[in-house]
């Protein structure tokens, strides 16, 4: 049997894709038709080259804003020689270019008129103590050179992974410090799938509602409580999710968690304006879709209930927790453990939760090249904490014997 | 079962028996049977018609289980080990990075104990596939049998074959490939067949062992693979404890304070009357967090690459 393949994700005019430039530093750009993307000193290039392709592929600029996929190894040959820094100082007049001539082959390049290859050329040409560099030490001159004067990019793919990192990287407050490592094990600690139902707390901008929507298909959905009017899930609209995935998002205001829904009674009146119409329509489609938002919540039995919240977890958990279905996991998300502590002490001593569990993940990168593999020199300190457990079935008190305690179905009642 | 869930046990369902957060067993309800342990017997029977959650109680009242809907990350805990396995954050972060979901289809080398195979096949469900391949014919045999009782044969294709010596079989099909082999670097070549060449294609290598990282590195370099990445990913279990914290004031005052920890272990008893009369100062007890002492300090080293699609390129270039 041939499984049915996914559709190559294509770059549409109007998707966002994060950019990482030869520095390693990424910007997430929208690709818009007949728009010119601009890298700053790593040059800018034409959109509608890259609208239409899928991702993958390293660019080069070429003069005139054209890109050409460009395939350049990241390992060489370099190899333990008998070079040694010994006699080499640290001597600003190494590099016989001044300033002036650098800049001018800067300016030259941006134009397209000089390689960057032609650039690192002359630099490593010019540099005096160059050639008594060790192999490696040359690679690593060369290195860095590319990645300041490289007018290449790769074009990334907002998925969930990217945009984790891309956030964390550039805004980590945004995204309430949550490291992809940590968001990755909140997904499998949640146990989501694509028919799931879960219910999520997000007060960080939509990171966490966008990694459940991605892991849920037609038959799943995702409620998300939020405080103030309209929630704040920015991040979703760099997903390019199709509008589909989108109305698999229902959102409730906690202000209206306890509301009682009236039957909808405006009457319109006899004289009443084309304005006063389309008010009555807009206000009758708000009523219905509260109704219904209402409707899915107080149906319970979700299949999971996923938190990162700034307000105390305990309470959020108080109050979420009747609708979370029985044997099926609670996953909090914190920055730091001490918000974290309270709630965990919480469950532990609550009978309606087993595996309560508390880690921390911790995650370290390598430079793997050959003779010269060891981590990165610096790395994130901390990707936050997650609490999780098991909810356990909260009706039935079920034994083989007669002697049940009650003790299941108070905790109920007091959380109520 | 460990593609979406349900309420209510049944006949022949999976159930994780859970004791304590490291006692659990799963097994398979069938009539008739009795499932023993140190509390005493539960017969299957009782179970049927439970609600997943539910608690048990033996017949004697000596103690009780809960009995849990298994999922696959409970699964990765109480699998029989027939090899070394994943565990929850490697098979997390390689899922995220590799962008396993709904509609992906996936190469696995080898099946081992099946722990990761539970995870992708949740996560890829209903529409992806994961095909599996596992040389030790035995082992292969288990994992077959044990998905079709876990119902996620229609997702899951266990095939025995040497993948090393005689490739996957399979050609521009997978969104993703990950292999768990002695020597991965000679399978990179026939996981780079198996790619799809129309869009972007993600490996991953799990080797524990720097070695094996250096030659996989190469061969995915020289295989056409870019933005190699190693990574490595653990999580830290932390407990947390009631601990009193009295003020020196008190020995000053000729006090001598009592410093045991304040033991929180009636969950496990039946007759909980709560007798929280912990005698001494009450205000001055914290709860404070300290690493588990001992924790799992390696598992394996995460190579990942990307293949870039090739018709595009190629028209590209032109």
């Amino acid at each position: 049997m041939t499984p049915a393949l996914m559709n190559p994700t294509l770059i549409k005019s109007g998707d966002h894709v994060i950019i990482r430039m030869p520095s390693n530093n990424a910007k997430i750009v929208c690709i818009k038709e007949n728009t010119t993307i601009s890298l700053g000193k790593f040059g800018s290039f034409k959109a509608n080259e890259l609208i239409g392709t899928t991702f993958g592929h390293t660019y080069e600029i070429e003069r005139g804003g054209s890109i050409k996929p460009h395939k350049q190894s990241s390992f060489d040959n370099a190899d333990i020689t008998e070079a040694n820094n010994r006699e080499i100082n640290d001597d600003p007049n190494s590099q016989k270019l001044s300033f002036e001539e650098i800049e001018k082959l800067k300016i030259q390049s941006l134009s397209g008129d000089v390689s960057a290859q032609d650039i690192i050329n002359s630099l490593t040409e010019n540099n005096e103590s160059f050639a008594k560099k060790t192999e490696f030490s040359k690679s690593k001159y060369i290195k860095r050179k590319q990645r300041k004067f490289m007018k290449s990019f790769l074009p990334l793919e907002t998925t969930v992974y990217n945009l984790c990192d891309y956030f964390f990287t550039v805004n980590p407050s945004k995204i309430r410090g949550i490291r992809i490592d940590t968001l990755s094990q909140m997904l499998s600690l949640a146990n989501v799938y694509s028919s799931a139902r879960v219910l999520a707390v997000d007060d960080g901008q939509g990171l966490v509602i966008a990694s459940l929507l991605s892991r849920i298909s037609n038959d799943g959905m995702v409620f998300g409580v939020h405080d103030g009017d309209v929630h704040n899930y920015d991040i979703l609209r760099y997903t390019n999710f199709s509008v589909d995935t989108k109305d698999q998002l229902q959102t409730l205001s906690w202000s209206k968690l306890y509301h009682k829904m009236e039957p909808f009674t405006e009457v319109l009146a006899e004289d009443a304006s084309e304005q006063d119409k389309t008010g009555r329509e807009r206000r009758l489609r708000g009523h219905t879709k509260l109704s219904n938002t209402l409707d899915n919540l107080n149906r319970g039995n979700f299949d999971a209930l996923v938190i990162s919240t700034n307000y105390n977890a305990k309470s959020v958990v108080e109050r979420l927790i009747p609708y979370l279905g029985g044997s099926r996991m609670l996953v909090v998300y914190d920055q730091s453990k001490e918000t974290l502590v309270e709630l965990f002490a919480w469950l532990r001593e609550s009978p309606s939760f087993v595996n309560v569990q508390m880690t921390e993940s911790w995650l370290r990168e390598y430079q793997v090249l050959p003779s010269r593999t060891h981590p990165l020199m610096n790395t994130s300190g901390g990707g936050g904490f997650l609490v999780s457990a098991i909810y356990l079935a909260p009706t039935q008190e079920t034994t083989a014997s007669s002697t049940a305690n009650n003790d299941v179905s108070a905790q109920q009642e007091s959380s109520n | 079962m460990f593609h979406e869930y349900k309420d209510i046990i049944e006949n022949g369902d999976t159930v994780i028996v859970y004791l304590s957060h490291n006692s659990m067993a799963p097994i398979t309800v069938t009539k008739g049977q009795v499932y023993n342990n140190k509390f005493g017997s539960f017969s299957h029977d009782q179970m049927i018609g439970l609600k997943y959650g539910s608690k048990l109680t033996t017949k004697e009242g000596r103690g009780f289980v809960y009995l849990l809907h298994p999922t696959p990350a409970l699964w990765t805990q109480v699998v029989p080990h027939r090899t070394q396995i994943l565990y929850l954050p490697d098979i997390s972060f390689v899922s995220a990075h590799l962008d396993l979901r709904p509609g992906k289809v996936m190469i696995e080398s080898g099946t081992g104990s099946g722990s990761f195979s539970h995870s992708i096949a949740r996560t890829i469900a209903p529409t992806g596939h994961l095909y599996t391949f596992e040389y030790h014919e035995l082992r292969a045999e288990t994992a077959r049998k044990e998905f079709k009782d876990h119902k996620l044969s229609d997702i899951i294709t266990v095939e025995h074959r040497d993948v090393i010596a005689n490739g996957f079989g399979r050609f521009n099909v997978a969104d993703a490939v990950f292999l768990d082999l002695p020597a991965p670097w000679e399978a990179v070549a026939a996981a780079k067949d198996a790619l799809r060449k129309d869009t972007i294609g993600r490996i991953c290598c799990f080797s524990p062992c720097i070695e094996q990282v250096q030659r996989t590195a190469l061969a995915l370099d020289e295989n056409g693979f870019s933005d190699i990445r190693m990574y490595e990913c653990l999580a830290k279990d932390y407990e947390v404890r009631k601990v009193p914290c009295p003020n020196i004031e008190e020995a000053i005052g000729g006090l001598k304070a009592d410093f045991k920890p304040i033991k929180n272990d009636k969950k496990r008893k039946l007759d909980s009357t709560t007798d929280n009369g912990d005698n001494n100062t009450e205000s001055c007890n914290i709860n404070v967090t300290k690493p588990v002492d001992l924790v799992r300090g390696h598992t394996s080293y995460l190579t990942f690459a990307i293949l870039a699609p090739e018709q595009e390129s190629n028209a590209m270039l032109e």
